[in-house]
């Protein structure tokens, strides 16, 4: 196995099987212009782009919804506040992407699927993709007026119906909700990074040595981040907590 | 060029006159000014005529065989540039019936649909275009990811890649407040609000209130010119989508290709 080439220009190595551009290649890239050039077409002609009626301040739809690529965000209101779900949360997935290449950079597998190779970077990308699209699919799709969980497509009046059990309301804009107390949420938040740090390292060792103390710390920040987002999720759906750590100033 | 066989001693079906009239165009002064390399046949005139024209030039002379395979590469990258052309194509002919004005914005809309010919399929193609590039872009990272295609050198060509899914996502944002209906004037109000949420920037964020930060000088009002989506907003909206946010994505774009074509597609080592 070669080194890391940092350097430019892998395409002269030697070893580098290569083929002539034209005309294989130059199809390819045209025949794939012509064949979204008229997917688009068709599509279009068959489906007319959404209009609603002009735009009203006054008039306030029930549910107003992002579009869809944001709407994973928007979902996540549920369970953050704005500045966390609006802003950290996005800034986080943002600063997580851009350090994949510098925490993950083992040659050996590069250009080829190799999953057996790297589970662990494929099981966690593959959930954060899972999870993105699975907020979304919710927002989209399952949340009708006052953000609510509704089945997709029937169009429900305005406020929805109540799906109550005997005397167990089922709204979750309804549900008991409480918090818990200072001491109490900052003890588990540190246990819990302090756990999620030390755990890994501990178990694997190898892995641990391989990436560095930076490289590790970065990777299992961005790792109890992402779970800390599910488990505040579920937190939320199984025992109505609201927030975990609350202040005068901020409460998460 | 009496016989009908080609040089490979292929039968061909061009009649003769009509090869005839060919190679009288080609031999004439202004075809050889614009073909120059003359029919791409040898490896030599293959590899010349990527390298002698400008457009084509963005391509390599040679491409790696392994990166060749739709399987490996799924072509989303580029059906993702393709879109991009095709979505600034669409826009500049939008933007010909188009005016940013709080009371015109809404009634070109329909114009495009019932008066404008071609307006209606002008304007979906611009919009399925969009959100297919949105997802494209998606797609393309996710197979970047999956074959480990960021890895040295190509680190921080995948930053610069990063960057560009965020601008793409901002382009498809800023213009779902053009047509000025509900669906986007609520959806980018709704988008927007979460700015007031930024801690320290925003007036609704924490620890803002110790700044001076209310809601007319955070940094909600810088994006919208206003404490609410009115008038100031969708011209902003308009300068980001056709002006601001394109030259930012071609600038990425140029850096983006340019690392493409000096490293080549990914391969094994």
């Amino acid at each position: 196995m070669a080194e890391t080439k940092t350097d430019a220009m892998i395409s002269t190595q030697p070893g580098y099987d290569r083929m002539a551009s034209w005309p294989y290649f130059i199809w390819v890239v045209l025949l794939c212009m012509f064949f979204i050039t008229i997917l688009i077409w068709t599509v279009s002609m068959f489906f007319n782009a959404p209009l609603e009626e002009a735009a009203e301040w006054a008039k306030t739809p029930n549910p107003a919804k992002a579009p869809w690529y944001f709407i994973g965000l928007q979902e996540l209101l549920v369970y953050f506040d704005p500045w966390i779900a609006g802003v950290i949360i996005p800034n986080q997935i943002l600063i997580g992407l851009i350090l994949i290449p510098y925490v993950d950079t083992a040659p050996e597998v590069q250009g080829c699927y190799n999953y057996s190779r790297r589970k662990f970077q494929f099981v966690f990308f593959s959930f954060g993709i899972f999870l993105w699209f699975f907020l979304i699919i919710t927002g989209q799709l399952l949340r009708g007026p006052s953000w609510e969980i509704y089945w997709p497509i029937i169009d429900y009046p305005l406020g929805g119906h109540e799906w109550t059990y005997p005397n167990q309301i089922l709204k979750a804009s309804q549900a008991k909700l409480h918090n818990l107390s200072l001491p109490v949420g900052i003890t588990i938040s540190v246990i819990g990074f302090i756990v999620g740090m030390t755990l890994p390292a501990i178990m694997f060792k190898k892995y641990f040595k391989e990436l560095g103390i930076i490289k590790y710390s970065l990777v299992m920040t961005h790792v109890l981040l992402t779970l800390g987002v599910v488990g505040k999720i579920l937190l939320r759906l199984v025992f109505g907590i609201k927030y975990v750590i609350v202040t005068p100033w901020f409460n998460i | 060029m009496a016989t009908n066989l080609n040089k490979n001693n292929e039968v061909s079906f061009v009649p003769p006159f009509l090869k005839k009239i060919f190679e009288y165009i080609k031999s004439t002064p202004v075809w050889k000014s614009i073909f120059r390399v003359g029919y791409p046949d040898t490896m030599p005139k293959r590899m010349a005529v990527m390298r002698s024209s400008f457009y084509m030039h963005i391509f390599p002379t040679k491409v790696g065989v392994h990166g060749m395979k739709i399987k490996y590469g799924w072509c989303m990258g580029g059906i993702t540039f393709f879109l991009f052309l095709l979505l600034t194509v669409t826009g500049i002919l939008l933007m010909f019936y188009y005016v940013p004005e709080e009371h015109r914005a809404y009634n070109d809309m329909k114009d495009l649909r019932y008066v404008v010919p071609f307006g209606v399929i002008l304007r979906n193609m611009h919009r399925w275009g969009a959100h297919g590039m949105v997802f494209t872009v998606i797609l393309h990272m996710i197979r970047v990811f999956y074959t480990g295609s960021y890895k040295p050198p190509r680190q921080f060509n995948w930053t610069v890649g990063v960057l560009l899914l965020l601008i793409t996502l901002l382009l498809s944002f800023t213009g779902y407040l053009l047509p000025w209906d509900q669906l986007g004037f609520w959806a980018v109000t709704v988008g927007t609000n979460m700015a007031s949420a930024t801690p320290l920037l925003g007036y609704e964020g924490p620890f803002s209130k110790y700044l001076g930060i209310q809601i007319d000088n955070d940094i909600r009002f810088a994006l919208i010119g206003g404490t609410r989506i009115g008038p100031n907003a969708l011209v902003r909206a308009y300068v980001w989508h056709c002006v601001g946010l394109p030259l930012i994505a071609t600038a990425l774009m140029i850096f983006h290709f340019w690392r493409i074509r000096k490293d080549g597609f990914s391969g094994p080592m």
